[in-house]
């Protein structure tokens, strides 16, 4: 089909005009691709989660293709310079260009036959920048959320723990539960602990100050033990010693210990406090020297020495009662241990007038051996020696033991099972309120009433799991 | 009102005469068919032509060629150093009339001439080099307060040696500047040469078969200050000449570096004209982009003056316009340069 030079320059300049505002367009569609993902990545890495704004960018694209095109069109080379152009690559010799203001129709005929210029655009480069920027704001919109936020550093707010179980540390070498080093390192870990937690990663934090919290509790749990059982040695020696002092102030008399029955006294007292093993384990104590040896003696102790006894034993049970109210009140004891440790330390309950008189009828210190003399002191009641020993006790202060105790099970009504959940949405920001018009239904759980084992039964999601098992997770016993 | 362009009919005379013309040249002067093209562009555009080249190429015998086939008168002068102005222009020469009394009558020179052939131009002093200069601008010759203008019309084809440049006179800037073109000689082929010795016995001339008569001459001219050149070329010559310019928005890296003076007007002005002369030649009544391409080298090559760094690394000006035409967008479109226009 053949063409004259007239529509043939028109049409020349209407591809011209579409290519340069198509290659225009792509560069600014590029360009606002690279922008557009700058923007989404910066809103995400400052903490913008709602990525579905950031996507309404990409209706930003045809303003940009639509204005690429006008100011392409605005930039367009004047018709004279196009008509040039077919002019020269047509070979016309000036009759096209001079027909801008001749009349050279004339000269047409002779010239070549008429053919629109090929234009060729070399888009690889440019349609390559824009698929890298296309790829670049998409990675940016679906980038995981744990890449985005690789770069902020936020701290766990645990100072309160960190200081809590420094006091504990403190506490412990304070009471030399724990040697000095060790809490030292103890105390240098927390501090580490504290700057470099990482609210990225808290398990790691968590399980260091777990660990430590329980490195604590065990010294402490084992320190208390050890000054239950002294206490309850110390206070057997005390009860023993009270009572041979109240026998002895009948000495003389004819009621009163004889001497016989006061130094065999004396030796139970004696072994009795190197059963305590006061001096061994953390918590040590210490009874004078020689008033152990004279105790051990034939002589036995004078009303002085027991006297003096007396105190000694008392300051040793006073220190380890510090101790255990010094724990106590960090809460790294639980109450049961304190009571024990109450209850060992209690003389009340021990049979001191009863001994004192078993003691006192004890002539010759025949019938006075230490196991009888040892459950003297650890029975109660008033019974007398020729009744078979003193009565049972009747008191309050053992606990009934739960152990081994089965309750009736109960089947309760099923719980919703979590595949049988529906998703309705995840969302990290607030909950939305409901609209107003929209009911609250309970489903099956409708008027139930509450407390009647029909309570809402909470979904527990897996990511949750952990949290709520160690929240609930007791000691074993 | 449009511009008036030559119709085909207008035009056709003139092509039949320059095709005539060029003809009988390409049958009298073998092998140097792009030469004819150039001197007779020169003669139509009214301009004076600068042939350089050694001796024995035809020189001489171009020039009188022309002369024989365009009917016009043809002197030569051939340049020495003691060549005075007055061997040229002509002189005063006291004579005594009828009456008795003496009078300085004025003896024209050779100069008064149609086609002027300056054989070796630089042998010439500077003083008798300065006397062509009304000649080749003016077109007339002043002396002793009387200005004479030369036969039109005039031309000066003036030939310059290359070699034994001891005792020679390099032509000044102005007046090179006055020369339209300047075309170098170059050595004929071997079968031209073989077709030369063989056709030309002592190397004579046939005598042309076909002469142009002067009204012919004068239509020829006509036509040619009626070949329109359109607004596009016109700003092109404009750019080139622009570009010659070191410093130039549009000037190349090596017109910067070589060139110390660029192109004057009057060049712009030789390329336009120079470029009519083509178009007729190619029968053509409008400039094309092509016309100033092919004048382009010849026009500039001896008005760009360059500095020493061309001689040093060779340079020549030639090499810089053949440069400077290959850069320059003819049409100034200035498309990116990953779009590309090509023809079918």
């Amino acid at each position: 089909m053949s063409i004259n030079h007239h529509d043939a320059l028109k049409t020349f300049a209407a591809r011209l005009a579409r290519l340069l505002m198509l290659r225009r367009a792509v560069q600014w569609l590029t360009v606002w691709f690279f922008i557009w993902g700058a923007i989404v990545l910066a809103a995400r890495v400052a903490g913008f989660t709602q990525t579905y704004w950031l996507t309404l960018g990409i209706f930003f694209a045809l303003p940009a293709i639509i204005f690429a095109a006008l100011a392409a069109r605005k930039e367009l080379p004047v018709f004279s310079k196009i008509r040039a152009r077919y002019d020269q690559i047509n070979s016309c010799g000036g009759i096209v260009m001079a027909n801008e203001t001749a009349e050279t129709s004339a000269w047409f005929a002779q010239l070549a036959p008429a053919s629109v210029p090929e234009l060729h655009w070399h888009s690889g480069r440019a349609l390559g920048m824009l698929f890298i920027a296309a790829a670049f704001a998409a990675t940016a919109l679906l980038l995981p959320e744990r890449l985005t936020h690789l770069g902020n550093q936020s701290h766990l707010a645990i100072s309160q723990i960190v200081d809590q179980l420094k006091a504990e540390v403190q506490t412990l070498a304070q009471e030399k539960i724990v040697p000095d080093t060790k809490a030292d390192d103890l105390k240098k870990q927390l501090a580490a602990l504290e700057k470099d937690s990482s609210a990225n990663d808290p398990n790691k934090t968590w399980e260091a100050l777990d660990h430590i919290k329980q490195a604590n509790s065990d010294s402490a749990k084992s320190a208390a033990e050890e000054a239950v059982k002294k206490t309850e040695s110390l206070t057997q020696a005390e009860t023993l010693a009270k009572a041979m002092e109240m026998a002895a102030e009948k000495n003389g008399a004819e009621s009163g210990m004889d001497g016989a029955t006061a130094a065999q006294a004396a030796q139970a007292l004696a072994a009795m406090l190197n059963a305590a093993k006061l001096e061994e384990g953390v918590l040590n104590g210490k009874i004078p020297p020689e008033l152990l040896a004279n105790l051990s003696g034939a002589e036995g102790l004078n009303q002085e020495q027991m006297e003096k006894l007396a105190k000694a034993l008392a300051a040793n049970k006073g220190a380890l009662s510090n101790t255990m109210s010094n724990l106590a009140n960090l809460k790294m004891i639980d109450a049961a241990t304190l009571a024990k440790m109450q209850a060992a330390g209690n003389k009340s309950k021990s049979n001191c007038e009863g001994l004192a008189l078993y003691l006192s009828q004890c002539k010759g210190g025949g019938k006075c051996e230490s196991d009888i003399l040892f459950s003297w002191v650890l029975k109660r009641g008033r019974g007398g020696p020729g009744g078979g020993g003193p009565e049972a006790p009747m008191d309050w202060d053992n606990d009934t033991s739960e152990a081994n105790i089965k309750f009736q099970e109960h089947v309760l009504p099923p719980s919703p099972h979590l595949s049988d959940a529906q998703l309705v949405g995840v969302s990290k920001a607030a909950p939305e309120l409901a609209k107003a018009d929209v009911s609250v239904e309970s489903g099956a759980l409708n008027n139930a009433a509450a407390g009647g084992g029909s309570g809402h039964a909470q979904v527990i999601l897996p990511e949750h799991r952990q949290a709520v098992q160690k929240f609930f997770k007791r000691d074993e016993k | 009102m449009p511009d008036q362009i030559l119709k085909p009919e207008e035009l056709q005379p003139a092509a039949e005469l320059v095709r005539k013309t060029l003809e009988q040249l390409d049958r009298i002067l073998l092998g140097r068919k792009e030469l004819h093209r150039l001197v007779l562009i020169g003669v139509l555009s009214r301009g004076h032509v600068l042939l350089e080249g050694l001796p024995g190429l035809g020189k001489t015998a171009l020039v009188r060629t022309i002369g024989q086939i365009m009917k016009l008168d043809f002197k030569r002068i051939q340049f020495t150093p003691d060549l005075m102005p007055g061997d040229v222009l002509g002189s005063h020469i006291l004579q005594e009339t009828g009456s008795g009394k003496r009078e300085l009558v004025f003896q024209p020179g050779p100069v008064f001439t149609n086609i002027l052939l300056a054989d070796e131009i630089n042998r010439a002093s500077p003083k008798t080099q300065s006397a062509m200069l009304e000649t080749m601008q003016e077109n007339s010759v002043t002396l002793l307060g009387t200005t004479r203008p030369l036969p039109q019309p005039f031309f000066v084809l003036a030939s310059q040696n290359p070699i034994e440049l001891e005792g020679t006179y390099p032509l000044p800037e102005a007046q090179l500047d006055r020369f339209l073109f300047r075309v170098m000689f170059d050595n004929v082929d071997a079968e031209v040469l073989e077709q030369i010795i063989s056709e030309r016995r002592r190397g004579e001339l046939p005598s042309p078969t076909w002469q142009m008569e002067r009204a012919q001459l004068e239509m020829l001219f006509a036509t040619m200050g009626k070949i329109y050149l359109p607004t596009p070329v016109a700003r092109y010559i404009a750019r080139l000449v622009s570009a010659t310019h070191p410093g130039n928005a549009e000037a190349t890296e090596p017109v910067n570096k070589y060139v110390s003076y660029g192109a004057s007007p009057r060049a712009a002005i030789a390329i336009a004209e120079a470029a009519r002369g083509h178009a007729l030649v190619s029968g053509r009544p409008s400039v094309g982009f092509e016309d100033v391409k092919i004048v382009a080298q010849p026009v500039l090559n001896h008005r760009l003056i360059l500095n020493y760094q061309a001689r040093f690394d060779r340079m020549t000006p030639a090499k810089l316009v053949t440069e400077l035409v290959g850069q320059l967008d003819e049409t100034g479109l200035n498309l990116p340069k990953d779009v590309q226009v090509k023809g079918n």
